[in-house]
């Protein structure tokens, strides 16, 4: 046991710092890059992006209305043309009917 | 308070609108047709539709006015590949519902040359055609009409005769 606490405390042994470290920590501090605030011009980009982003979001969605719509005002011509034809075919045959009938 | 009692009116208004369509069951026409056409528009939907429909254009300008004031259109088209792929039963079950005393059939014509039958049905309201159904049977072609709301029978008619459907001459022997 007697090694391996020698050797501890060999390990572990105060040693004062050289007089420069102060300077050299200070040094070092002074030379280290600081994170500065974001300059405005990446403000505005960023602003940009976003409100590019909200305009594409708002686009995608008024083009989606437009599709929907379009394939809604087809539905409702095709349907008004099957009901209508049906209808017209009837009427017709009526008439056609009467006419005879009458003449 | 007040939003639950809106949300119960809302709720029986839709369950009014709801009432007036009528209880097709298409399944087993579906499975036996070879091509069909199914339209279903009704409220913002069909709204939606209406509102693209030109305002300029002479024909598209009548449909927006006579579909303008619609609750839905319900529009069904089977097309089989041989006749004899339905059945007259199947016919009277899409007729029992019409059976009610709110319906009433104004039109039935039918072609034995062409094999053809066009049954026209209105919902009588108050103040007016509250509804139209039409059931149309040809050899190979069955269709199915529900419009809910006021329809105006002259306007769809003549409409129905615009879309390249041939025009059936009256006969004029004297």
């Amino acid at each position: 046991m007697a090694p391996l606490e020698d050797e501890l405390k060999a390990a572990l042994r105060r040693s004062e710092p050289s007089p420069d470290f102060t300077e050299r920590v200070l040094a070092r501090v002074a030379a280290a890059p600081v994170r500065r605030a974001p300059r405005v011009s990446q403000m505005w980009v960023r602003w940009v992006a976003a409100m590019a982003a909200t305009l594409l979001l708002a686009a995608g969605g008024l083009e989606y209305r437009h599709y929907q719509g379009e394939r809604a005002k087809s539905q409702v011509l095709l349907a008004v043309r099957i009901a209508g034809s049906k209808l017209n075919k009837a009427q017709k045959k009526v008439q056609m009917m009467t006419h005879r009938s009458i003449s | 308070m007040k939003a639950a009692g809106l949300l119960t009116a809302c709720l029986l208004l839709a369950g009014a609108a709801g009432a007036q369509q009528l209880k097709w069951n298409f399944d087993k026409l579906a499975a036996r047709a070879s091509d069909s056409v199914d339209v279903s528009l009704e409220g913002p939907l069909l709204r939606l539709g209406t509102s693209f429909l030109s305002d300029t254009d002479k024909d598209q300008a009548k449909i927006k006015k006579l579909v303008g004031g619609l609750k839905g259109i319900y529009v069904r088209t089977f097309e089989f590949k041989k006749p004899g792929e339905y059945s007259q039963a199947d016919v009277e079950s899409f007729r029992a519902p019409l059976h009610g005393p709110e319906w009433q059939r104004i039109v039935g014509v039918h072609s034995n040359e062409e094999g053809e039958t066009v049954e026209v049905y209105i919902r009588s309201e108050a103040k007016g055609i509250g509804g139209l159904a039409i059931i149309a049977t040809e050899p190979k072609q069955l269709t199915l009409v529900n419009i809910v709301g006021p329809i105006d029978l002259d306007s769809l008619s003549e409409l129905g005769g615009q879309f390249g459907i041939p025009e059936v001459e009256v006969d004029k022997k004297k």
